[in-house]
């Protein structure tokens, strides 16, 4: 079986905090408006009124993610350069020296992990750390996650572990490309009322 | 929309209007051949072909704009195992350089009528394949208002009827540029001119139709497939944009083809004629533009 | 000294490529991960190769995350040749959430932004339109800047210090001090100063007074993180230790959660702790907590009974006086008791669910649940940030905090407690089990008694007026301010005053500063000071678990300069002795902190020396000392930058707050006249009558308070809505550690500071989703985007404090939010900030304004 490393995100204890987002920003060099991990914040529900008073039926969580690593990864399949290739353990990545800019593969992700880089006219995006990872370190984002939020690990060992939920609000349907994650939910993912559910603070994420 | 998705908008503009060109004055070609003679049919043709090269060329210009790194735009084709964008490249370089070779024999008159007529054929059918490949480029799940087969229809509607337009409009400067110089006394083209621009008329207002009939589809479309926030932007945003490009596709094809249809045959009229195949051109050159403009200004992408 | 010159610098430089690399990085690398374009795009590929340096190359060091941020983390920065290529976190040991590393945070994360960002400031500046004696004052804030030799600053900061003392005495020096020049001007004859309760509200004199000293600042208080882990129910009241209590107290309240307490959050917005922890959410009006206790205490009061037991007789009786009219304090009138006053005995008002409710907004019927789940529910632990006393004369709130956990008896039982866990101690209370030693240099007196109250500080510069007790109101004239670590204008209530103090009445303002913070801005003189990566090193402590000893990162960047040779410049200067300015070399302080270290055994009976020191250290350090036997050695604490007491389920390190005390109130007396916890405290209602603003009740009362709920109405009893209807508090923002990181554009990305709002309230308004909205209390105006969700609860709204003031001069509003521009000054009970009492109004505002990474950088 071929390799797959994978990111666990445990979305019932993450905080929304961002310190995964700054500790990649300063791992990667990223100026602002470049981000290779994003978290999302989300709240929903409502308040129904009773005797009177209002009571409230909301919720919130957020979401932290990065380039997913896809198992069919369109970013791929689409690139012309071949500049985007896959390594033996699963990692997607961008070649410096062949990557054109076209930005065709932002079109493709589905998970906005492409992140165009201004200043050499590429593409850029997580690359899972793997110069860290090579030298058996931790990638920077889940070093640094005070939570415990983040883990990485193979795929198929981390969905044996927490399951295989790889598609949450506002991830879009994972049949488009696989990602390579694996999703602990929030409760909130799981109530009658999370159809409710919206991106809150859109302009910072 | 950014200097990147104008550098799109031109692009495919151009080269679809090359390949248009290239097919639809092939077939004049081959008409007037029969009609008349291969000699005759030449001159008819030679000039408009030496114009399609020039528009290929600037749009394949304008496609480097849209690059991050354009000095090395040539490792765009390395990937023609999976990316229609390889093919694309791979497609449209190909057409260009039989168009050129094609335009190099024939005003040589290099080489037998039958090779050609083979090249030219295989121009042809390269720029279509290329027009087929770049419909494919914007067909992927995550872009629901592309993935449609509406981009393919209307990316080769937009091909003949530009196409054809444009050779019109090529012919009408040709036929200008004879009878300035007094050179069109006892020309064919005189004789060739006038129904050649008929028909051009008349398929340019079939091809509206048929633009009239896929515009409202690919927007039901849209909104069946799952781009309903691209209606959304459409309808709201780019209302007026979208209502102004049809209009304008519907004056110049439409109106004003079916004038030149009608003026066409009548004797004398010269500036007339030429004015109505040049704003017909212009109108739906600048429709095609809206048109294409509106197509990436409201793509929006499936997740994050 | 435009942007242009200093970025051309490096341009300019033809020096050998090595040194050109380090300059790029410290200036044009960062200015373009700024954000400054692509101009220096070129030099940032220089900066920051595209091939990581390899690990021979560089040097881990520990690098200082000194904010007072609630945390202290581990960073370590990652310095090649120099340069600071990144930042790592904790990675010396395992993590495990029984002994888990010491992860740093988002804003320490982007630390590397603050210290080597393009703003940071270079050199000495003076204010283009300042004259010595003031030059023209209305352009403090706006005017342009001159740089200037550092012989020049220091001789202009001396001559005016000198000039004002020798015209006005030294009592026209306000010294916001306490980095160094609180030496020098003590040594020149003393200064005035300001004072007052910021974090802990009203905390740090009901404590005390109630139960005599505890914890350290009150902020020590409830159980260790383990023990914690035995509460069957956590009641999170006001607090938010995911945005406020940096570092692992998050993830520790997750273990007890994971242990099987409940947790309850009594708060006005659904927050991000709330998120992850709450199994039940009570919305609360902000400021009102003091209705909802005594709301609880009747229900606990009139249902108690033999069968059904509420109250814990047994420790009211044993541990406490003033509950009932049986159990008074000496000399006390016995109708004075609390249970006569809730019950509503003598004033014929009883405090029961329908009264509180109508105040704070919980559902009587909730009021009611509440009650009777914290009574039977043992051992609960209440959490305070310090947000419900950080309200006008809420010394009643803390007071009444104290009086139900006595009346659940829900104290001094491990896993049971009360009272402020938020900060550095959040959730892990106890004193510390790892300590530095003393630096060995003593303070200096400071022989002026003015001390100005922070609620009155800009009124008192204005009018020339203070309160300095009960009915004692004293003159005071503040010609000049001078400010090292403190962001006073920036962050005490009445900033709109303060500006007009600056623009009006100084004379003179200095500021030692990074970069060019709100104080800077409004000064005369900016001195570009070093920030702790650029120091010889020193020790970071908070955490009772760790240490952190944190060494130099960088050598001082461009002209900046350390305050403490500031301080003996200028004391140079005015003829001070210098040589007790800074009496002790760095290298010396570091060393006599290493010494004095000191760690707790692991039997928890005392503390035993924790650094080995040998004489190679002392020779190789240049230092003075004696070697010792410890548990590490001096380099490896350097290497490993941190000492963390490794903590088991059931050690002997566990600590609950008041539990010897509860076990054998006669053998651990509390230091109270009655040797007990007093609900009834005349020590607290004399002292904070004292103060001379408010008069207090022996009991926790109600009182209708400034700028409360109340006063959102211009007719309370027809509940007709006046001027400023909408409540706002003010929260500990993630962004930033009070005004710290506020400039950090990778932060500014992530944290766009809006205005929270529920929407029912933005609908009536007119108002959208992520709009600009202005805010306008009766004290002056801010714009800022409006975040609306229901996670806030009607009526209400909040914004981050510590936003940089940046003034739109031609409206008057901050457009940068600064909460200190809505909070006015008003002193109540022991001169608290009051920041959770305060009324506004939000309007649509028809202006567009930019988000705020979007907004140019500071550059001097
Ligand atoms: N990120 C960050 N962390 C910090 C700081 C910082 O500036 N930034 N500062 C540190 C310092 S010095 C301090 S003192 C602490 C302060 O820490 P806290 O006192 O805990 O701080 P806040 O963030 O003001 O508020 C915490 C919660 O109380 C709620 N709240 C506000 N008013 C009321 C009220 O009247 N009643 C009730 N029931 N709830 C209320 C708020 O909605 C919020 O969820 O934070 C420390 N930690
Ligand atoms: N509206 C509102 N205002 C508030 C609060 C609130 O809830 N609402 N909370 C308040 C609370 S709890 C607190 S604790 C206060 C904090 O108030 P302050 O302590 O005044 O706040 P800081 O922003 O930490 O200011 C410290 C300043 O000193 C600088 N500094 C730090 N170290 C050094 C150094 O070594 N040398 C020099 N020269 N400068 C240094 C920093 O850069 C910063 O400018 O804010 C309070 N302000
Ligand atoms: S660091 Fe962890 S808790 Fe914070 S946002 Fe990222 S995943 Fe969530
Ligand atoms: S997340 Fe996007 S960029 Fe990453 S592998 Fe999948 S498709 Fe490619
Ligand atoms: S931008 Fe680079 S990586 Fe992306 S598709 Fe184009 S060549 Fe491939
Ligand atoms: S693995 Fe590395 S590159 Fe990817 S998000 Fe985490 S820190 Fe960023
Ligand atoms: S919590 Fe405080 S000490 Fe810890 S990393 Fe964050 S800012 Fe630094
Ligand atoms: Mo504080």
């Amino acid at each position: 079986m071929s390799r797959q490393l994978a990111f666990h995100v445990n979305a019932a204890v993450c905080t929304g905090c961002k310190a995964c987002q700054v500790a990649c920003k300063d791992k990667n060099n990223l100026e602002v408006g470049r981000l290779f991990r994003r978290v999302y914040d989300v709240d929903g529900g409502g308040w129904v009124e009773r005797n009177g008073f209002m009571e409230p039926n909301v919720f919130a969580y957020s979401l932290s993610i990065s380039c997913m690593h896809c198992q069919s990864p369109l970013c791929l399949e689409v690139c012309p350069t071949g500049a985007t290739f896959k390594r033996a353990d699963g990692i997607v990545m961008v070649n410096k020296d062949v990557c054109i800019g076209c930005r065709y593969c932002e079109w493709a992700c589905p998970y906005g992990a492409r992140q165009f880089n201004e200043a050499t006219g590429q593409s850029s995006k997580c690359d899972f750390c793997a110069d860290l990872l090579d030298k058996g370190e931790q990638p920077a984002c889940v070093a640094t996650c005070p939570q415990r939020a983040l883990e990485i690990g193979e795929l198929s060992e981390l969905q044996a572990k927490y399951g295989a939920t790889s598609q949450v609000y506002p991830l879009p349907e994972a049949d488009l490309t696989q990602p390579s994650i694996v999703i602990t939910p929030h409760p909130a993912m799981l109530l009658a009322n999370a159809n409710t559910a919206r991106v809150a603070k859109p302009g910072e994420v | 929309m950014n200097v990147r998705e104008w550098a799109l908008v031109a692009f495919t503009i151009l080269a679809q209007m090359s390949v248009g060109a290239f097919v639809v004055l092939g077939l004049v070609h081959a008409w007037a051949m029969q009609r008349y003679s291969p000699d005759k049919a030449d001159q008819l043709s030679d000039r408009a072909l030496l114009a399609i090269g020039p528009t290929l060329a600037l749009g394949l210009l304008a496609s480097l704009f849209h690059l991050g790194n354009p000095l090395f735009a040539y490792r765009a084709v390395f990937n023609l195992a999976s990316s229609w964008l390889s093919r694309e490249i791979a497609l449209g370089s190909t057409f260009a350089l039989l168009g050129a070779l094609f335009a190099f024999l024939q005003w040589r008159k290099i080489g037998s009528f039958e090779l050609r007529n083979v090249v030219a054929l295989l121009a042809a059918t390269v720029g279509l394949v290329l027009v087929y490949a770049m419909a494919r480029v914007y067909m992927l799940p995550t872009q629901p208002a592309w993935n449609t087969w509406a981009t393919p229809v209307s990316f080769f509607v937009t091909t003949f009827l530009l196409g054809t337009l444009a050779i019109g409009a090529a012919f009408v400067a040709t036929y200008w540029w004879e009878w300035r110089g007094g050179r069109l006394q006892g020309s064919a083209l005189a004789e060739m001119l006038r129904p050649v621009l008929r028909t051009l008329a008349l398929a340019g207002i079939v091809l509206l139709g048929l633009e009239f009939v896929v515009a409202p589809l690919s927007v039901a479309l849209m909104a069946t497939g799952g781009a309903a926030a691209s209606v959304g932007i459409l309808t709201s945003q780019y209302g007026v944009m979208f209502a102004l490009r049809l209009a304008l596709v519907f004056l110049g094809a439409g109106v004003f083809g079916l004038w030149l249809y009608r003026t066409a045959l009548r004797p004398g009229a010269e500036t007339l004629l030429g004015r109505l195949a040049w704003t017909a051109f212009a109108l739906v050159f600048v429709s095609e533009v809206l048109g294409r403009f509106l197509f990436y200004a409201t793509h929006v992408k499936i997740g994050l | 000294m435009n942007q242009k010159h200093i970025l051309k610098r490096p341009l300019d430089h033809t020096v050998s490529r090595r040194s050109f690399l380090k300059w790029n990085a410290v200036i044009g690398g960062t200015a373009v991960l700024a954000g400054m374009g692509l101009k220096m795009g070129r030099l940032v590929t220089l900066a920051a190769p595209s091939a990581p340096p390899t690990a021979t190359e560089g040097q881990w060091v520990t690098a200082a995350c000194w904010h007072n941020c609630g945390g202290r983390c581990l960073l370590k920065a990652y310095v090649v040749d120099g340069v600071v290529q990144r930042l790592k976190t904790d990675d010396t040991h395992p993590d495990s959430p029984d002994f888990p590393q010491q992860r740093a945070c988002q804003r320490g994360r982007a630390n590397r932004m603050q210290v080597l960002g393009p703003d940071r400031l270079k050199y000495p500046m003076k204010r283009a339109h300042w004259t010595p004696g003031g030059g023209d004052k209305s352009l403090r804030g706006r005017d342009t800047w001159l740089r200037i030799s550092w012989d020049e600053a220091l001789n202009l900061v001396a001559g005016e210090i000198k000039r004002i003392k020798e015209s006005y005495g030294n009592g026209a020096i306000l010294g916001e001090v306490n980095a160094g020049m609180e030496r020098t001007l003590a040594l020149y004859g003393g200064y005035a100063t300001s004072w007052g309760s910021t974090s802990w509200g009203t905390w740090p004199d009901v404590g005390p007074a109630m139960a005599g000293p505890y914890g350290d600042s009150y902020s020590n208080t409830g159980n260790d993180r383990l023990r914690l882990r035995q509460s069957k129910l956590i009641i999170v009241w006001g607090a938010n230790p995911a945005w406020t209590s940096g570092g692992n107290p998050a993830y520790n309240y997750l273990q007890a959660k994971k242990a099987g307490a409940k947790f309850i959050f009594i708060d006005p917005f659904y927050n991000e702790s709330a998120q992850v922890l709450a199994d039940e959410w009570i919305p609360i009006r902000p400021a009102t907590d003091i209705a909802l206790l005594l709301g609880m205490a009747y229900v606990m009061i009139t249902e108690d009974s033999k069968t059904n037991p509420l109250i814990d007789w047994d420790f009211l009786n044993r541990c406490t006086v003033g509950f009932d009219k049986d159990h008074m304090p000496a000399g006390a009138d016995p109708k004075a008791n609390f249970r006569d006053y809730v019950l509503g005995t003598y004033d014929g008002k009883p405090k029961d669910p329908r009264w509180a409710s109508e105040i704070c907004g919980v559902l009587p019927e909730k009021i009611h649940e509440l009650a009777i789940e914290y009574a039977t529910t043992h051992p609960t632990t209440i959490i305070n940030g310090g947000t419900t006393t950080r309200v006008h004369r809420a010394e009643d709130t803390a007071q009444a905090f104290m009086t139900l956990a006595c009346m659940a008896g829900n104290i001094g039982l491990p896993g049971a407690g009360v009272g402020l866990s938020v900060h550095n101690r959040g959730g892990n209370a106890g004193p510390s089990l790892v300590t530095s030693g003393g630096t060995g240099v003593q303070a200096l007196k400071n022989n002026i008694d003015i001390r100005l109250n922070q609620n009155e500080l800009w009124d008192a510069v204005l009018s020339g007026h203070y309160t300095a007790g009960k009915g004692d109101s004293r003159k005071v004239d503040i010609r000049m301010v001078y400010y090292d670590a403190r962001s006073t204008l920036n962050q005490k209530p009445g900033a709109t005053k303060g500006i007009r103090a600056h623009r009006e009445k100084l004379e003179f303002v200095v500021a030692q500063a990074y970069a060019l913070t709100t104080q800077a801005k409004f000064a005369d003189i900016i001195l570009p000071v070093t920030t702790p990566w650029e120091k010889e090193g020193g020790f970071l402590t908070g955490n009772r678990e760790i240490l952190i000893f944190y060494s130099k990162v960088t050598e001082p960047l461009f002209e900046a300069r350390d305050d403490l040779w500031i301080a003996k410049e200028i004391g140079k200067r005015l003829g001070v002795d210098v040589a007790q300015i800074d009496p002790i070399s760095d290298k010396q302080k570091i060393f006599n902190q290493l010494m004095g270290a000191k760690v707790m055994k692991p039997d928890g009976s005392g503390m035993e020396t924790l650094v080995t020191i040998t004489d190679s250290d002392i020779k190789e350090w240049g230092v003075q000392g004696k070697p010792q036997p410890g548990r590490i050695s001096v380099a490896d604490f350097k290497a490993r930058g941190v000492y963390q007491v490794e903590r088991k389920p059931g050690d002997r390190l566990g600590f609950t707050e008041f539990e010897k005390f509860r076990q054998d109130p006669a053998a651990a007396p509390r230091e109270t006249p009655s040797k007990k916890i007093e609900i009834h405290c005349k020590t607290l209602a004399d002292k904070i009558t004292a103060y001379g603003w408010t008069v207090k009740s022996p009991l926790p009362v109600y009182q209708r308070i400034e700028e409360g709920y109340e006063d959102t109405f211009y007719d309370w009893d027809n509940k007709v809505k006046g001027d400023y209807p909408l409540q706002m508090y003010t929260i500990h923002y993630r962004r930033r550690a009070h005004s710290n990181f506020d400039n950090v554009s990778w932060l500014r990305e992530a944290f766009h500071q809006p205005v929270i709002m529920n929407p029912t309230d933005a609908e009536a308004r007119g108002i959208q989703d992520g709009e600009v909205v202005k805010v306008s209390s009766r004290h002056g105006t801010v714009l800022r985007p409006v975040y609306l969700t229901n996670r806030m609860m009607p009526g209400v709204v909040t914004l981050g404090e510590g936003a940089w003031i940046e003034l739109d001069e031609a409206t008057g509003y901050d457009t940068a939010g600064n909460t200190n521009i809505l909070n006015g000054g008003i002193p109540t009970g022991q001169g608290h900030a009051g920041w959770n009492s305060c009324n506004v109004e939000v309007e649509k505002y028809y202006g567009t304004q930019l988000a705020d990474h979007k907004w140019p950088q500071r550059i001097l």
